[in-house]
């Protein structure tokens, strides 16, 4: 072939090749300068939230016992929404958040691995024993949203959902001690 | 003299290709063009389908952290 052809010789392959790897070498650093810049610019980031509790004492600690859950306007202005997730249930069942500001979602489960995500949000992540998922994020359009379980976690995973009810600024309203509940309809 | 095997030189219809040197040195010089062409496509496809995804699905979903 080499006496045939000698225009196919190693020198134009090596060629060929270090103008394709530059090719994906470009493709790789633009992708990777986009995913920075969305973060610095957007704060668009993985969630990366790495905290311990204990999941036996779940329902006994103060931030996941059952009249802390659901969603809580703090003094601040800051809005954060806990939710346990458990077989085959997330309690509470329907969660109440505001439309256009910054929303900390908080998740742990006493018993198996599960997952969430909420349907036509950037949210999704896992939920593991032991520690706190946490998800910052801002719904920017009201309505009832579907939060399902992701992670396999058994028999009755499939039932395991909750609602999302992004409410409008003006019927978003704390009451006396800045809990939030989802409006009746 | 016909052996079990037939071969191409049994048919009138079946000669075997006379190879001509020139043109097949014109068709190589066209191939790795044409694999690359070939390769480049499918891939700026698949860099056009992330960027859709990327920037009509997922940065207008809003932040995340």
């Amino acid at each position: 072939m080499t006496e045939l052809h000698p225009e196919m010789h190693e020198r134009r392959i090596l060629g060929t090749e270090l103008l394709w790897a530059f090719g994906v070498g470009v493709l790789v650093a633009a992708t990777l300068s986009m995913i920075v810049f969305t973060a610095l610019t957007m704060n668009i980031n993985p969630p990366s939230n790495v905290e311990r509790i204990d999941p036996k004492a779940l329902h006994l600690s103060g931030e996941f016992a059952e009249h802390n859950l659901g969603t809580t306007v703090a003094a601040d202005g800051s809005v954060t929404t806990r939710v346990v997730a458990t077989q085959f249930m997330f309690v509470p069942r329907c969660i109440a958040v505001p439309q256009g500001r910054r929303v900390t979602l908080r998740f742990s489960t006493p018993d198996v691995i599960h997952g969430l995500l909420i349907t036509g949000t950037n949210v999704n992540t896992m939920v593991v024993p032991g520690y706190v998922a946490q998800v910052h994020t801002e719904f920017t359009r009201s309505g009832d949203l579907l939060m399902p379980c992701h992670e396999y976690c058994g028999i009755g995973h499939s039932e395991m959902w909750a609602t999302v009810q992004v409410l409008p600024e003006g019927e978003f309203k704390p009451d006396s001690e800045g809990k939030v509940s989802c409006a009746q309809r | 003299m016909h052996s079990d095997q037939p071969s191409a030189s049994d048919s009138p219809f079946e000669v075997a290709d006379e190879v001509d040197e020139a043109a097949l040195a014109r068709v190589m010089r066209v191939v790795p063009l044409g694999a690359g062409v070939l390769a480049g496509a499918a891939v700026a496809l698949l860099v056009l389908g992330y960027l859709a995804i990327y920037l009509l699905v997922f940065i207008p979903r809003g932040t995340i952290g």
